[in-house]
């Protein structure tokens, strides 16, 4: 625009007016522009003579369209899909910030973090909530503000691994470097949630210099860093003569007894632990320890060298033991041989699927008790056992028919076969004829079952090292199959229901021609609740969030009465006087938050219901026979 | 620096997970009905069928595709691979073994002196993550080799990779590193 040459006269000389707008040549008085469009800031005074900048400030990366309303109440009409997640988001930071009580620096640089994070499409299969709980733990991190991922974890209901998984991609996709945890940030926070009053900066100090103390003897290297804040304080307040229980400080710290106990006994274990209070002040020992873990790893080394030895020496006394095994061993066989031709016999009148049931269940046993046979006193119990059982099986092969041993209860089965394992002990042992006959007879037996299997695998199955009667053992006979598939059927009943409704169901649809391949999704639609008072609809709504279960509603009912009688107290007092139904941390704080949540609504009824004056303590005094307070809003429709 | 170490480190295969395929249909009903040793999980639709010698558990769904976890070699999975097929063939499927895949190798070494955490992963700022509050190990992500290792600030390390020789060329890699932030022992004998 600076020196324009003039159409009309080819002067240069052009008088540019910003008043009016306009520029003119000054040697002919030619017109070149009318109306030029300045970019000044105007000012403009408002009332009281307060002079305001007129024009509103509009972001890179906003609306395409300038905001219609300047107050924030943006409407999403006429909004790109980006900018409405952006806008979603910031509002959700703007929530969960608020209750963890960061301030507005941290908030926007969330959502700085939260922008990158959508520009590179991370939120894509992650909830929004998880996505901006990590955004904040981020600037907690990076700003060293005494948030736990816990507080996180607690304000949404979400596990706190979930957490961690994405706040961890977030940080790795973003190059975020997160400074370490430092355990030393935690305390003034506990310190104050622990209440010491005056004294709490000393306390806190004297906790400083112990967690100071236990990362140089090494017991804050992979430990939740509250564990070791709350081992801390605790000690420190007991150095400052106040009485804390061990149960005060985790519901504060928010770490499971044991873990607490745990952190007191490693930290009873380092010599700093012996000064007194004053020395503890004052000195600082050289000495560093190792990790109370590497100090237990050794402790088990040492623990299996000792055994080491130990066993050795027991291999010393065995050879003697061993010694009288073998003996004993020879006398027994000796003993045996009527019994070892009666087996034969009994060997030969049964089946050879009888057979294959004996060896199919003897040989794997056979390795158990192989390893068994390096005692020496477990097999001298086994062959007494034996004999009796070889009395045993005589007496029942000869008494009932061969299909009625087969075809009796799954128990007299197993029987069986325990009592084969045994003999097939004494058949792997001695190397007597019976047991080789009958091996014999089953491998003759197999080979004529199975002859075709081996061959029709197509040539891809390379079979070496593959013994195939150790495959066999894998696959039970018909009537073991018959026995598992009684039982299966039985166990399995109400699955095997299911399923043939399910084939029914499907039937009948595509008969009628309405046979849908997946199962939508119905939308649940949120009921209006429907009750007459206002303890009612809370009731209501908590049984449909079903976190019910958690809540003892009398008191939460006495607590509402208690509260409308009043006009709304003080909730939190009250809340926390309340006699605590429930255990643990998170119960109670979640308690808290209902109650408090009922007070809320109780106070904003009570609000109301002044607001809507005489007419509804008309209706009120009508319906219900409740106290005055107690409002029937749904039907006044508020 | 020695990458390999004056005592030699012992780099001990706990698991080795590897997948194929049998090319055909199976009956997870006649699997689990005439096998030894299979639980059936019909919710989820596969059978769990577990082997002795070499001790591994197979995944067996019905496409044919079988996961075989457990096994303490690479040649140790084949040959637990092989024998489940071949047990699948006896019961009477037409199965043919192919697509044999090491797909995951877990290793645990240790290493005879303690890590310093915080200092190992301030020196290796994005390739190492240190999260106590989740986990009380440091994670060490190697991309080239596709390997992950978590170390522990007793000095041992677990190691993951594709193959074993992967999960040695990681260990060979990270042990500078480790011995780096070593914290030196000084109380040997405890009483």
């Amino acid at each position: 625009m600076s020196s324009r040459v003039c159409r009309t006269c080819g002067g240069s000389d052009i008088d540019v007016d910003q008043a009016r707008g306009s520029a003119v040549c000054t040697s002919c008085g030619s017109v070149l522009e009318d109306n030029i469009i300045v970019s000044e800031v105007q000012f403009v005074e408002g009332s009281g003579g307060v002079s305001s900048a007129v024009g509103q400030f509009v972001s890179a990366d906003g609306p395409v369209k300038a905001p219609l309303l300047g107050s924030g109440f943006h409407t999403s009409v006429g909004k790109e899909s980006r900018a409405q997640t952006l806008q979603g988001g910031k509002r959700q930071i703007q929530q969960l910030g608020s209750q963890l009580q960061l301030n507005q620096h941290c908030l926007d640089t969330a959502f700085n973090f939260f922008k990158m994070v959508v520009s590179k499409h991370l939120t894509r299969g992650r909830k929004t909530e998880h996505v901006i709980a990590a955004c904040l733990y981020l600037v907690c991190r990076t700003e060293g503000t005494p948030h736990m991922l816990l507080d996180l974890s607690d304000l949404l209901q979400v596990n706190v691994y979930i957490l961690g998984k994405t706040f961890l991609l977030l940080a790795r996709e973003l190059c975020i470097n997160a400074p370490a945890i430092d355990p030393c940030l935690y305390i003034p926070r506990f310190a104050h949630m622990l209440e010491f009053g005056v004294k709490t900066h000393e306390v806190s100090m004297t906790a400083l210099r112990l967690v100071q103390r236990m990362k140089r003897d090494w017991m804050h290297t992979g430990r939740r860093p509250s564990g070791l804040c709350g081992a801390a304080l605790l000690v420190a307040a007991r150095m400052h003569k106040f009485r804390r229980t061990v149960k005060d400080v985790i519901s504060v710290v928010k770490v499971c007894q044991t873990t607490l106990r745990k952190r007191l006994t490693e930290f009873e274990d380092t010599p700093t632990s012996q000064l007194t209070i004053d020395e503890f002040m004052k000195v600082d020992l050289e000495q560093e320890c190792d990790p109370p873990s590497f100090i237990a790893a050794q402790h088990k080394a040492k623990m299996q060298q000792l055994e080491q030895e130990l066993a050795r020496k027991l291999d010393d006394v065995e050879g003697e033991i061993s010694c009288y095994k073998d003996e004993i061993e020879t006398e027994l066989e000796k003993s045996r041989p009527k019994l070892r031709g009666i087996y034969a016999a009994y060997a030969k009148e049964i089946d050879p699927e009888e057979a294959e049931v004996l060896s199919s269940t003897s040989d794997p046993e056979e390795q158990e008790v192989e390893d068994d046979e390096l005692q020496a006193a477990t097999q001298h119990l086994t062959q007494d056992f034996l004999c009796q059982v070889i009395q045993e099986e005589e007496g029942r092969g000869k008494k009932t028919d061969d299909n009625e041993v087969e075809a009796g209860p799954d128990m007299e089965g197993a029987g069986s076969q325990r009592q084969a394992a045994p003999l097939a002990a004494i058949l792997g042992k001695l190397p007597s004829a019976a047991s080789l006959g009958l091996q014999q007879t089953l491998d003759e037996s197999e080979t004529g079952e199975k002859p075709d299997d081996e061959q029709s695998e197509g040539g891809e199955l390379d079979l070496d090292g593959i013994d195939d009667q150790e495959i066999d053992k894998y696959i039970l006979n018909e009537k073991e199959v018959q026995v598992k598939t009684e039982l299966w059927m039985k166990q399995n009943a109400d699955y095997l229901k299911e399923q043939k409704e399910k084939e029914e169901r499907i039937k009948k649809e595509k008969e009628q021609g309405t046979y849908k391949e997946k199962p939508k999704k119905s939308k649940k639609k949120k009921e209006q609740i429907q009750a007459s008072t206002a303890g009612e609809a809370i009731e209501r709504m908590l049984e449909k969030k079903k976190i019910s279960s958690k809540i003892n509603y009398d008191v939460l009912r006495d607590l509402n009465r208690g509260g409308t009688g009043s006009g709304g107290g003080s909730s939190p007092s009250r809340a926390s006087s309340d006699p605590p139904n429930t255990n643990t941390t998170a119960r109670k704080r979640l308690n808290r938050r209902r109650r408090k949540k009922a007070n809320d609504t109780n106070r904003d009824l009570a609000a109301n219901a002044s607001i809507m004056g005489k007419r509804v303590r008309l209706l009120i005094s009508s319906t219900s026979k409740r106290k005055k307070t107690a409002v029937q809003f749904y039907s006044v429709g508020i | 620096m020695d990458s390999s170490n004056d005592e030699a480190l012992d780099i001990i295969i706990t698991n080795v997970v590897a997948t194929f395929r049998t090319r055909c249909h199976l009956n997870l009903r006649t699997i689990a009905l005439e096998g030894t040793n299979v639980i059936y999980k019909p919710e989820v639709g596969k059978v769990l069928m577990k082997l002795r010698k070499p001790k591994i558990t197979a995944s067996i769904w019905s496409s044919g595709k079988i996961i075989c976890t457990g096994a303490t070699s690479e040649d140790d999975a084949k040959l637990g691979a092989r024998r489940l097929a071949r047990v699948l063939q006896k019961l009477g499927f037409k199965v043919r073994f192919s697509a044999f895949k090491v797909v995951n190798v877990l290793a645990v070494c240790s290493m005879p002196f303690a890590i310093h955490l915080i200092d190992f992963t301030k020196n290796n700022r994005p390739i190492a993550s240190y999260e106590p509050e989740l986990h009380p190990a440091a994670t060490y992500r190697i991309k080239h080799l596709k390997a992950t290792i978590q170390v522990f600030s007793t000095g041992s390390i677990t190691v993951t990779g594709p193959n074993v020789q992967n999960v040695a060329t990681a260990v060979e890699q990270v042990y500078p590193l480790l011995f780096e932030v070593q914290k030196p022992l000084k109380k040997k004998e405890k009483s």
